[in-house]
């Protein structure tokens, strides 16, 4: 497939060497391929044995057990972490969407130097790691008078995504003509009318980016649940998971480790493996566009 | 950044459609940006001047005592140092081997979408995940390094790339790269995909060799690519905490502590508050350094290209 259409110039020789060094792709890509995913089995194949079977951990899959599992899901009150995984990462990521857009909005569209202002104000953001101003944000709240639940993290995902959402979304705002909007101007289509049913809808691309991209960091990180729960039905799954950190010099443990590994990064596999094309695209997009 | 964008008054915005009363729009995001963000980032500096330790509110203003203690003691030197190796490793070694990847799966080959998938596989997975993962695999004797080892006849216990402190930094750093390196793999394939075709064959013909077509033409024509890569993978690599945390507390020694675990630390485990914020403000000064030394040469440079 990959010559015979490219019929003219190629002779004998040259086909020849071309399938040689196609070979040689083929080999780099599939060795490369699979030490970036050896690990992954390793732990994937522990996982199945029972939590006593710790022989030979490169033997594969000699073993299919259910019970590191059901130690691990009842260690971490999976129900319970899932439950608040879901909740936390698809409140933020609903708000930041809407929070975001709409801040992008009078930024992408004003030609004035105060937007343009906003806009650097806003992507400074992107520069300084927000852990690091972590010990007054926690004062801040605390003066608020907003108390640590699960919610409280959601805070800090919301403000922490805005830099780079503003980004993107006021880089995907010059996309969308503003002809159309002019034309619904003169309809008669009032400011709040002409966002939510002109420009949101054809911000679509861009969301799916921002959805993805910030989603996937918000599902997975701990730092903040860490800092702002201290109740145990109130973590998010890797906070959860964070209660096995002794465990890991603890070679005995590993099976069960292995296994709420994988229960906790089960529920974002599956969502991948339904969507690779809008992750891919997704990802793609927020950097090449934005 | 801040003094270039001050407003001359309003009035210079003279569009019918797009007036003055969109700024309401801002308003939702400007206030969580205001009140979680600058108002603690100004309120750090003011607790860089005091002993403040987190929980008792009386503290005292000590002057310059806690910059002066954080240059004194080592800890900035030592854990910028350890920043800045974790930062440029990953970033060349993520964005070479990202890169590399892209061009290979961007070529005429089966199962790209399989590969793809291979190689980006890492990144879905939380860094306190990938943190046990890695501590398996670099185990000493059982794990899966030195199993391997083993297998092959060599002595796995000597292998312990996280009890060393040579060697330490350079292992986390790695468990960055497995994980990051699809993400920037991605985003090349992205802008591979931008490159005209025609340009390429009007290279063939003209006779270059494939490494003429990378370096004069591919190259040049995805260098707003390779901007943001390198850019995210800085902002990352400056960030690095996560597998300090989980894989090595930070040791052994100070070999893995970087400048989000110093003030981790300091804030949550020595329980100094105002020691830990003025180690920030220094930290930011360095950082915020670093990052527009770099994009003023990246944008030198895209032009250049």
């Amino acid at each position: 497939m990959a010559f015979g259409k490219k019929k003219d110039n190629y002779d004998a020789q040259n086909y020849m060497k071309m399938s040689l060094k196609t070979f040689l792709l083929y080999l780099v890509i599939i060795v490369f391929c699979v030490i970036v995913i050896a690990p992954l089995v390793i732990v994937f194949s522990s996982s199945l044995r029972t939590p006593e079977n710790q022989t030979t951990p490169l033997a594969l899959f000699i073993e299919f057990s259910m019970a590191s599992y059901q130690k691990a899901f009842s260690n971490m009150n999976y129900p319970m972490e899932l439950l608040n995984s879901i909740v936390t990462t698809a409140g933020s990521v609903f708000c930041i969407v809407i929070f975001a857009t709409m801040a992008a909005y009078p930024i992408g569209r004003i030609k004035t130097k105060l937007a343009r202002f906003l806009y650097f104000f806003f992507i400074s953001g992107l520069i300084i790691p927000s852990q690091m101003v972590i010990v007054p944000i926690a004062q801040t709240l605390n003066r608020l008078g907003i108390p640590n639940t699960r919610f409280t993290p959601m805070l800090m995902f919301i403000t922490c995504s805005l830099p780079f959402s503003v980004f993107l979304f006021s880089g995907f705002m010059k996309g969308v003509p503003v002809e159309i909007e002019e034309s619904a101007y003169i309809d008669g289509a009032t400011l709040g009318r002409r966002f939510s049913t002109v420009v949101f809808p054809l911000l679509q691309p861009a969301i799916i980016s921002c959805v993805i991209t910030q989603g996937l960091w918000i599902w997975n990180d701990y730092f903040y649940p860490m800092v702002f729960i201290s109740k145990k039905a109130q973590y998010s799954l890797p906070v959860g998971m964070l209660q096995f950190l002794g465990d890991k010099e603890n070679p005995a443990q590993w099976n069960i480790l292995f296994a709420a590994c994988v229960l906790c990064a089960l529920p974002l596999i599956i969502v991948f493996l339904a969507l690779q094309k809008q992750f891919v695209n997704g990802i793609a997009a927020g950097a090449v566009k934005g | 950044m801040a003094q270039q964008g001050k407003p001359k008054k309003k009035g210079a915005n003279t569009s019918l459609v797009f007036t003055n009363k969109m700024y309401v729009f801002l308003i939702p995001a400007l206030a969580f940006f205001l009140v979680l963000w600058i108002y603690p980032l100004l309120q750090l500096f003011y607790y860089s001047v005091t002993d403040f330790n987190g929980i008792n509110y009386d503290f005292n203003f000590v002057g310059f005592k806690n910059f002066s203690k954080v240059l004194s003691n080592g800890t900035l030197t030592n854990s910028m140092k350890n920043t800045l190796i974790y930062a440029v490793f990953t970033v060349v070694l993520s964005n070479l081997i990202g890169l590399g990847i892209a061009m290979a799966l961007n070529t005429r080959i089966r199962f790209k979408g399989l590969f793809r998938t291979c190689a980006y596989f890492p990144a879905l997975f939380s860094a306190i995940v990938v943190g046990f993962i890695w501590s398996y695999v670099y185990m000493p004797g059982s794990g899966m390094i030195g199993s391997l080892m083993n297998l092959a006849g060599l002595n796995g216990d000597t292998f312990n790339p996280l009890g060393n402190f040579r060697t330490a930094l350079y292992a986390i750093a790695f468990v960055e790269i497995w994980k990051g390196f699809g993400t920037t793999m991605i985003i090349y394939l992205a802008g591979l995909q931008t490159v005209d075709e025609s340009l390429l064959e009007a290279g063939r013909i003209d006779g270059c060799t494939e490494w003429q077509l990378i370096r004069r033409i591919k190259l040049p024509l995805i260098s707003s690519t390779i901007t943001i890569n390198v850019i995210l993978s800085v902002i990352a690599g400056l960030k690095a905490f996560d597998y300090s945390f989980i894989m090595t507390n930070g040791g052994p020694g100070k070999s893995t502590k970087t400048l989000m675990y110093q003030v981790y630390e300091t804030a949550f485990t020595d329980m100094k508050m105002g020691r830990a914020s003025a180690f920030s403000v220094l930290a930011f000064a360095l950082i915020i350094a670093i990052t527009v030394l770099m994009l003023f040469y990246m944008n030198k440079r895209e032009v250049e290209l």
